[in-house]
Formats: structure tokens, C-alpha cells, sequence
């Protein structure tokens, strides 16, 4: 066993030897605490059809109307596009570009690249660019706020409801699926599975040429 | 060999980079800290024993956000006007509008996520850089524990953000009734990807590092 197969803590440096918990278990550092693994069952099948479905489902949650209100005979609807939309006519555009890449670029983008790698972890096809699209999708999760955009909107709604009458339209439906999705596809990736088969893909490569 | 490793994990605490090693920060791999690789052989990534300048960018967009956090506050958020009346509106006052309709649930959730949040997130980068200076020796897992809830709370603050964005883009009726964003969403936004990038460039080793 070389120095190298060990592994250490990303939150405390803990030097440890590498833990092999089954499903269901997790591994956490015996220093900080730190959630090392946390194996998923069928963790590349599951992702690949999540994400699947994600990138079906973003297209009628970005599309469609969300909300529709009404006030003294008026009506109007909105959209995520809208939003940004709207801020971007008040030369509000820092603000306008936020709110373009946390909720629609960022999910895109995530739910893009955990097909593109899942599907080829499940086709078993190295790419030279795995480990890249890995990297990004692990930065860029953080910044994808689907779930604290649905809490916009409730909020939105609860202080629209004393002066309008709201309606719920169709596109809010396929918003509430796609954070119910989004939300099961980052729990089903399991990162360190990830990385492993990554790692063999392109050791195959390597024997290969 | 093997007895190597795991006496080095069960008693002897250690820390990849005292053995040489660097983990790198994208993949996880270990690889030996030499003069001349600088990339991760797994993932091509170029390796850090430690985030490169943690304290010093941490502390420069900890600053940046503390000195926006105060027009954020000051200036309003939102202009709500009904038949021409215009209203503004800064992050308390919204608040104090929420109870007076009796929207308490509401307001808790407000407050938390655009008064405390911010407020905690900035008051605890600042002690653990404290920390990390001048070397404090403190029960580090806690710490730890503090950097894990300031790094995962921090994205929640944009609700307000999101919650203009919808306001604004649906009540948008002329003369009628009509929500114009102000100047503090900007740099209440600014605030809220501030401290995200410096929870992000805080790397919580130190804590464990400055531990004898």
C-alpha cells in the first residue's frame, strides 16, 4: 500500500485510511466529523434518469407562467424570465444577472453536466473532459438556489394575497417537480463513486493506447 | 507498509500535509507533495496543501461585505406604489410591514434569512479568521462545526432577491400598483455572493493547523 491509497479529511487534513462503508452507512472523519462517503444505491443509474428528467422538466418550469395575479381587474403573469426580465428594464442589471444564474444558468448547467457525466460512467466511454465537467459540477452546485427560489416565491405570494388574487398556473407545478428532482439528483450523486470510476475510465484509456 | 498506514490512523493523529501528502481539493486523491508536480494526476487540478491565500482573500471579501451591509440596510429595497403613492421600503421596514398585516411566520422567515443570517455570517468569518491568526487554541471540531452551518446558511439569504425579482416583474400595473427594486437590493446581493466567495476561500485546516 503506497502512502498515496490513503486519504485524508478535506475539512481537518486527518490522515486516514480509506473507509469502506456499505449502503446506507456513512463515513465521517473520527476528528471533525467531516461526511467522507455516503454510499447511494445505483448512484450512476439513478443520476443519469434524474437527470433525464430535469432536463425535461426545466423547459415548462422556465416556459410557463408560474404565477398570475389579479388586481382591480388586472391580470398579469410571471415567469423566472420574467423576473429577470424586469429588473433587467430598471437598469437593475447586477441584481438581473444574479438572478439569472442562480435560477436558471446554474440549474441548467448542473443538471447538463451530471447527465453528460453520468451517461458516460454508465456507457463506460472515457472522455478526456470527465474529470473537468466533474470539477465544474462540484462548484457550481452550491450556486444553483432552485430551493431558495421556491421560497421566494411562497413569500412573494403571502405578501401579494392581501392586495391581489393570485392564481397558480401550470408552469409552477413543473417548477415544484423540477426542485423535487433537482433536489433527489444532487443526494443521489455520490461523489466519491464518482471520482473512482472517473479515475478507471481514464486508467483504460491509458493501458488502451 | 500497511502497518504504517494504520497505525498512522488509529493513534498517531497526522496530517496529510506533516506526511507530505496533499489532498487534492476538487477529487480527493492524495498525491506526495514534490517540487515539480503541481497537478493532480487524477483530475488535473492544480494541488494546494491549503487554500492559496485563505486568510488574506477571506479577509478582503469579509470587508468588502461588511462595508456593503450598510447600504444595504440604509437604503431601500423596494418602492411599493399604489395609485402613484410612492412607498419605499428598506429590509426592516419590509419586515415591520409584514407584522403589522399580521404575517408573523412570514416575517421570522424574512428577518432570518436577510437580517440574521448576513448579520451571523459576517460576525463568524470574522472570529474564525480571528481564530486562525492569532492562533487561538480552541476545541476545533466545534469551530469546524461553525465554518460547516456559515458556509451552508450563506445561499439562503438570496430569498429576498427572489423575492424582488417575482414582485417586481408581476405587480407592474402603471399607475395602479406598481413594485420598483431599489438601490439596496444591489449591494444586498453584492453582500450575500461576498460572503459566499469568502466562506468558500476560508479553509477550515487552519483551524486544525494553529492546533498543538
Amino acid at each position: 500500500m503506497s502512502k498515496t491509497d490513503l486519504e485524508a479529511c478535506a475539512e481537518c487534513d486527518l490522515l486516514l485510511n480509506p473507509a469502506r462503508p456499505a449502503l446506507g452507512e456513512k463515513a465521517r472523519c473520527p476528528r471533525c466529523g467531516y461526511l467522507l462517503q455516503r454510499p447511494r444505491k445505483q448512484s450512476i443509474e439513478r443520476t443519469l434518469a434524474l437527470s433525464i428528467a430535469g432536463l425535461i422538466l426545466i423547459f415548462p418550469a422556465n416556459l410557463l407562467p408560474l404565477v398570475g395575479i389579479k388586481i382591480l381587474g388586472n391580470t398579469r403573469d410571471g415567469n423566472i424570465w420574467s423576473g429577470v426580465a424586469a429588473l433587467f428594464g430598471e437598469n437593475m442589471w447586477g441584481v438581473a444577472v444574479l438572478v439569472f444564474l442562480a435560477s436558471i444558468l446554474f440549474p441548467l448547467l448542473n443538471i447538463i453536466l451530471s447527465l453528460l457525466i453520468s451517461g458516460h460512467l454508465y456507457f463506460k466511454k472515457p472522455n478526456p473532459h470527465l474529470a473537468r465537467w466533474m470539477r465544474w459540477l462540484q462548484h457550481l452546485d452550491e450556486w444553483a438556489m432552485l430551493e431558495v427560489y421556491t421560497l421566494g416565491i411562497i413569500v412573494a405570494c403571502v405578501k401579494l394575497a392581501s392586495i391581489a388574487e393570485l392564481k397558480f398556473d401550470f408552469g409552477l407545478y413543473a417548477f415544484i417537480a423540477l426542485l423535487i428532482i433537482t433536489g433527489m439528483l444532487s443526494s443521489s450523486l455520490d461523489e466519491y463513486l464518482f471520482w473512482r470510476h472517473i479515475g478507471e475510465l481514464r486508467q483504460k484509456v491509458g493501458h488502451e493506447s | 507498509m500497511e502497518n504504517y498506514a494504520r497505525k498512522l490512523a488509529m493513534k498517531v493523529e497526522k496530517s496529510a500535509l506533516t506526511q507530505g501528502l496533499i489532498r487534492c481539493h476538487d477529487c480527493g486523491r492524495l498525491a506526495k507533495q514534490t517540487s515539480h508536480t503541481n497537478h493532480c494526476p487524477l483530475c488535473d487540478s492544480r494541488l494546494h496543501a491549503r487554500t492559496s491565500n485563505s486568510f488574506q482573500r477571506t479577509a478582503a471579501l469579509l470587508l468588502s461585505g461588511v462595508s456593503l451591509y450598510i447600504p444595504a440596510n440604509i437604503f431601500p429595497i423596494m418602492t411599493v406604489s399604489q395609485f402613484g403613492v410612492g412607498e419605499p421600503h428598506t429590509i426592516v421596514g419590509g419586515i415591520i410591514a409584514l407584522i403589522h398585516s399580521d404575517m408573523i411566520p412570514i416575517a421570522m422567515l424574512v428577518l432570518i434569512a436577510s437580517i440574521l443570517v448576513p448579520l451571523l455570517k459576517l460576525l463568524g468569518l470574522g472570529l474564525l479568521l480571528l481564530c486562525v491568526y492569532y492562533r487561538w487554541q480552541v476545541n476545533a471540531r466545534l469551530w469546524t462545526n461553525m465554518y460547516r452551518i456559515i458556509a451552508f446558511v450563506g445561499r439562503w439569504s438570496m430569498l429576498d432577491i427572489f423575492m424582488i425579482s417575482i414582485l417586481v416583474s408581476l405587480v407592474d400595473l402603471g399607475g395602479v400598483a406598481q413594485i420598483i427594486a431599489g438601490p439596496a437590493a444591489t449591494a444586498f446581493a453584492a453582500v450575500v455572493v461576498l460572503t459566499m466567495f469568502a466562506a468558500k476561500s476560508f479553509d477550515p485546516r487552519l483551524i486544525w493547523d494553529s492546533q498543538q
